[in-house]
């Protein structure tokens, strides 16, 4: 079983270095295919693994010792349990269409072969993550995840730095910083969990902290537990270290599917699923990540009510729905997270690979009031997009239904009601907001006339490449019993009170009525074409929405700008004009000194006789007080 | 061989007195084989090298003025060992990838003399050759810098000589009072530091001592406020000096404390923990913050050194092997990133006499292998785990974290300054349109320049995935200075803060 966890895990790396190899000659398909192929052997491998674990439990391997210094050992150690066999599989799979899709989509990218290379770079990055049995090496894939998203955003390089009135990410190499940079302030707080972890408990091992962590006192753990979530916080883009994954969207548009709607802002989610011993002892930190990702969830939602560019409002619902995952883990139902996970996972990632469609229909066009219409030419995208909005709306018997009704149960199960009724009111938004998607882009006036576009449907393997997404978004809900109970092998039971489970059918309904309404409001709306309404537009609600409430800004001017000036006048000022010129002036205080006493030595005997009496009379003068002195 | 470390130390200079004799056209291929020959020798030293065991090894000792105690001393151990092989290779490389014609055979022997210098002191166990050698490895790069340097060369050589002359001068008077107690105690004299290893001194005088050596290494290192000499000497050293400068000569600060300050004066070192550190702390945060003001790609790296340095005596003055041993491992990854860097901005120097990053933008789809190479060593330069620079920088932080949390926090910060600065550098000048049309006709990496940086990423690669062949020598013997500096320490505070590790040396 350890060759198969070595496949799963190397394959995506063999296939990066291969496509490495022709990273700087012109496309060449091979690397698509030949990358495309070891994915697929990594899935494979990973859904054997999975049947593994079922039956057999834990696989774990050893590969060798990475660092050891004084008593800290970290080993390259690897173990696949429920909880990462089924991340394995969804990263796999989510991963091995986006490569097949990226085949089609990147066909005419100068880039292509460098493309396939970072694409599995950051597969191997996040296999590395999910697969480690210690901290140290999930810091390895959180650090390389981020590191290959870097280059991925930022993959289209060349283009130009503009301002955020023109577009709000600034440039691709702009927003790859950016979201590098975010990552990197939310990984401090990781790393100072894992020192806390290491001075406490010797070591890194996940199981060798869990076993500690009844000996360990409280304030210790909550210490703990606040450093890791704040590594989960950048990864997963919570509140206040969100703006990255919006702009993150300049990236191509599989990388967006892959990276920011099925792995990389899952990775916090993980952790915090992973680490549920430690949260279930410090239930004051657990409330709040619910409540937190309750927050965001609505936060989010709201921001994607007015936004006209299509791929960032799929940005905002990713960021709302990683706010309904937290919400679940906070409240102790792991599992259910682990769910909602893989199943939104499945279909964000086709409604992204479907936005891609639409992008390249439309020569690059995101403004979905520029779209409209695009059904006619677009049907088998549509027909995707809509069942993954239908999904995400969580409308029945589609995948998000049972997980998202899962959690709002779960939140009244907690008697969390003021959770249990934000969640269902960004159940309404979420249905709306991505019906405005989908109707303002294929149906209604055919607005793209106006801007002179062309659209024109992917090539037929593209679309079905996508298909078992498609598959999976419908289907994936029913699977729920038994991943239940697969999951909970490792995960703790959640279960819900004999009263949430009477009137579970009633909260049912008025979920199902909300996403149902906030649908037809959408098509009632937008279905038939366009109507501006510019008072709406104008309004103070409205614009504090499309600023994104104004937080990029505030930002750049509290702290990007202002780290610029201090820097410069520290530069300038400080170090120039005071630590270096007082080194200068001392230096020429010495050689001043040295050139006026110079003129002593004149040459002219009496002078010297001069001094020489001069001296002597200071030297006895010195040893006389010297001498009373004492 | 049982004099490799003569041999080690003298043949550079061998052979460069002979290279006086060899003719102009063939200097260059003359250096460079005789910096392979030293850098083999370095390797077989490491070959042959006890791993497992901590202690000083390949001792050699003659007595040159037996009254005073002064002998010609030298002894390898895990702490020292790998920054000669790194000095050697740097040279090696350094040559390979140089791009000057100007009195090029004057610059190898140059080199040669400078490559004595700093491999005697990383070998010196005898203060007074160590002095001897410290010293006289000024000279030579006064003369790099003074010679092949930019338009302000003069002022920057005499900058940096006289300031770091000054330390040293201050450093001498702390031997000299140091073999003076020694004296005082034992009825001899000895300058060999191994002696006055076992010598117990008042607090006091510990921290008295601690002072003089401080400065001498301090202004090295350097340390805030004393870095304003570094600056202007990596801005007008050419490449080849920087590179050593940076990779080399920086770590002699480093590695003096390691070698003199905490092991004979333990308690003064503890208890000198926190001015040391707030010190390393201001060069961490406030130089990273001045690299992002620059506007010179070499003078960001120059300060990106300070901020890394910063973090290097962050992890000698851990106390601990987790810390202590990641420092040494950073020094080697810092010469190594750094002295990479270095070589990357003069090549870019090379073909456009410029180093303004405003100069620049949209390289990356001009010369590819060059963003590729720079940007791997940007990734070691900021920490990222499976390169280099991951190990020594987590290693520092844990260790430290026992000392002092919040100032780990702040140092910590080094990973989110660092990421701004150097990735704000790669955005200026590898990314966007290509608006200077003096950019567009650049010729991509040459295969000199490629057999000079192409080695530095393997090792990048390497030392990042797989450190144990390094690490572990370097950690044996860490944790016998360790567990001596626990047993000498006098006062309680010091007793509870030095860490000795539960594991002993070897396993």
């Amino acid at each position: 079983m350890e060759n198969l966890l070595y496949i799963a895990l190397f394959a995506p790396l063999v296939g990066s270095l291969f496509a490495a190899l022709f990273g700087m000659t012109p496309k060449n398909l091979i690397t698509g295919f030949v990358t495309s192929g070891l994915l697929f052997i990594s899935w494979l491998a990973s859904v054997l693994l999975l049947i593994h674990v079922l039956s057999h439990g834990t696989v774990s391997a050893n590969m060798m010792e990475w660092i050891g210094a004084g008593d800290l050992t970290i080993d390259f150690g690897f173990a696949v349990d429920a909880i990462t066999a089924v991340m394995m599989v969804v990263v796999t799979t989510v991963s091995t269409v986006v490569h097949i899709y990226s085949i089609g989509y990147m066909d005419h990218d100068k880039g292509f072969n460098r493309f396939f290379s970072y694409l599995s770079a950051f597969v191997f990055s996040m296999m590395i993550l999910v697969m480690s049995d210690n901290f140290a090496g999930l810091f390895i894939g959180w650090e390389g995840v981020g590191v290959c998203s870097w280059l991925l955003i930022g993959f289209w390089y060349h283009k130009a730095d503009v301002g955020t009135d023109v577009n709000p990410s600034i440039s691709p190499s702009w927003a790859a910083n950016e979201a590098f940079i975010m990552n990197r302030i939310a990984d401090l707080g990781m790393l100072v969990g894992i020192f806390l972890i290491y001075w406490n408990v010797g070591s890194l091992n996940y199981n060798v902290f869990f076993d500690a962590i009844p000996s360990l006192d409280n304030g210790l753990l909550t210490s703990i537990g606040i450093a890791l979530f704040i590594g989960a916080m950048g990864k997963s883009a919570q509140f206040p270290l969100h703006t990255w994954l919006a702009d993150a969207m300049e990236g191509p548009t599989p990388v967006s599917a892959l990276i920011h709607a099925a792995t990389m802002v899952t990775a916090g989610v993980y952790l915090v699923i992973r680490a549920n011993p430690l949260y279930d002892a410090i239930p004051n930190v657990a409330i709040f990540i619910a409540y937190l990702g309750t927050f965001v969830a609505i936060f989010a939602a709201s921001m994607a009510l007015v936004n006209r560019d299509l791929k960032r409002i799929i940005a905002y619902s990713t960021l709302s729905q990683l706010g309904y995952m937290f919400a679940a883990a906070g409240l102790g139902a792991y599992w259910v997270a682990l769910f909602h996970l893989a199943a939104h996972a499945f279909f964000k990632a086709l409604l992204f690979l479907g936005a891609g469609n639409v992008m390249h229909a439309m020569h690059d066009e995101l403004d979905i009031f520029k779209m409209g219409g695009l059904k006619k030419v677009m049907g088998g995208t549509y027909l995707y997009m809509g069942l993954a909005s239908l999904a995400l709306a969580g409308i029945f018997p589609l995948a998000g239904f049972f997980s998202k009704d899962t959690i709002l149960e779960v939140a009244i199960n907690e008697d969390t009601y003021i959770i249990w009724f934000t969640l269902w009111v960004t159940a309404g938004l979420t249905a709306f907001y991505s019906f405005r998607q989908v109707f303002l882009t294929f149906s209604g006036n055919e607005r793209y006339k106006e801007i002179g576009a062309h659209p024109h449907e992917m090539p037929t393997f593209v679309l079905v490449a996508m298909a078992p997404l498609a598959i999976l978004a419908v289907i994936f809900g029913f699977f729920m019993e038994p991943f239940n109970e697969f999951v909970t092998t490792i995960l703790p039971s959640y279960e819900m009170s004999h009263e949430t489970h009477h009137i579970a059918w009633f909260f049912i309904i008025i979920t199902t009525l909300i996403a149902l309404s906030g649908i037809f409001y959408a098509y009632k709306k937008y279905a038939s074409g366009l109507i501006r309404d510019k008072e709406l537009e104008s309004s103070f609600v409205y614009r504090l929405l499309t600023n994104q409430y104004y937080i990029p800004a505030l930002y750049n001017n509290v702290i990007a700008k202002p780290y610029k000036e201090i820097s410069d006048m520290l530069w300038n000022k400080v170090d120039m004009k005071i630590v270096d010129t007082t080194v200068d002036g001392i230096a020429h205080f010495f050689f001043n000194n040295g050139d006026r006493t110079r003129r002593m030595q004149s040459g002219n005997l009496s002078h010297y006789l001069n001094w020489m009496g001069f001296g002597a009379v200071a030297l006895m003068l010195f040893a006389v007080i010297a001498s009373m002195i004492g | 061989m049982d004099n490799i470390l003569s041999i080690l130390i003298f043949f550079p200079a061998f052979a460069g007195v002979l290279g006086f004799i060899v003719d102009k056209n063939s200097a260059r291929a003359y250096g460079i084989s005789v910096a392979s020959i030293e850098f083999l020798l370095a390797v077989w030293l490491w070959m042959s090298f006890d791993g497992s065991n901590g202690s000083m090894q390949f001792v050699e000792m003659l007595p040159l003025v037996p009254d005073f105690g002064i002998s010609y001393y030298l002894g390898v151990d895990g702490i020292s060992l790998f920054i000669v092989v790194m000095a050697t290779l740097m040279i090696l490389l350094g040559m390979i990838g140089m791009s000057i014609e100007k009195d090029i055979k004057n610059m190898i022997i140059s080199l040669l003399f400078l490559e004595m210098t700093m491999v005697g002191v990383f070998l010196a166990l005898d203060a007074v050759i160590f002095y001897l050698f410290w010293e006289l490895s000024l000279v030579p790069m006064l003369y790099i810098i003074g010679a092949w340097g930019g338009p302000k060369r003069v002022y920057a050589s005499i900058k940096f000589f006289l300031y770091t002359f000054i330390g040293s001068l201050i450093m001498l008077v702390g031997m000299l009072f140091l073999a003076y107690l020694y004296h005082d105690v034992t009825g001899t004299w000895s300058f060999a530091i191994t002696d006055w290893y076992a010598l117990v001194l008042p607090i006091e005088t510990q921290i008295w001592l601690f002072i003089a050596f401080f400065f001498g290494f301090a202004i090295k290192v350097p340390m805030f406020p004393f870095h304003t000499w570094l600056p202007y000497a990596h801005g007008q050293a050419p490449t080849i000096g920087s590179v050593i400068l940076a990779a080399v000569l920086l770590k002699m600060g480093t590695y003096g404390f390691i070698r003199f300050s905490l092991p004979i004066l333990p308690d003064a070192s503890v208890y000198m923990i926190t001015p040391v550190a707030i010190l390393a702390l201001i060069m961490v945060v406030y130089t990273a913050m001045i690299a992002y003001a620059q506007k010179d790609m070499k003078q960001v790296i120059a300060y990106s050194s300070v901020s890394h340095m910063g973090i290097i005596m962050l992890g000698v003055f851990a106390m601990n092997s987790e810390g202590i041993s990641g420092s040494i491992f950073l020094m080697l990854s810092h010469g190594v990133v750094s002295g990479a860097l270095f070589m990357l901005v003069g090549v870019i120097y090379d073909r456009r006499h410029t180093k303004m990053m405003s100069e620049f933008g949209g390289l990356a789809s001009i010369m590819p292998k060059y963003a590729v190479i720079f940007g791997i060593m940007l990734m070691a330069s900021v920490g990222l785990p499976l390169t280099i620079g991951f190990v020594g920088e987590f290693l520092v932080l844990l260790g430290f974290y026992n000392i002092s949390p919040i100032m780990t926090i702040i140092a910590g910060s080094t990973i989110i300054l660092g990421a701004v600065y150097m990735l704000s550098l790669y955005k200026k000048t590898f990314f966007g349109e290509v608006t200077n049309d003096e950019n567009k006709g650049l010729k991509d990496l040459n295969s000199r320049e490629m057999y000079s940086l192409v080695p530095l990423v393997l090792i990048v690669v390497w030392l990042g995935v797989y450190p144990k062949p390094i690490l572990e020598p370097i950690d044996n013997s860490v944790k016998s200075l360790v567990s001596f500096m626990d047993k000498k320490a006098q006062t309680q505070e010091a007793k509870d803060i030095i860490v000795s590790p539960k594991k002993e040396e070897g396993k």
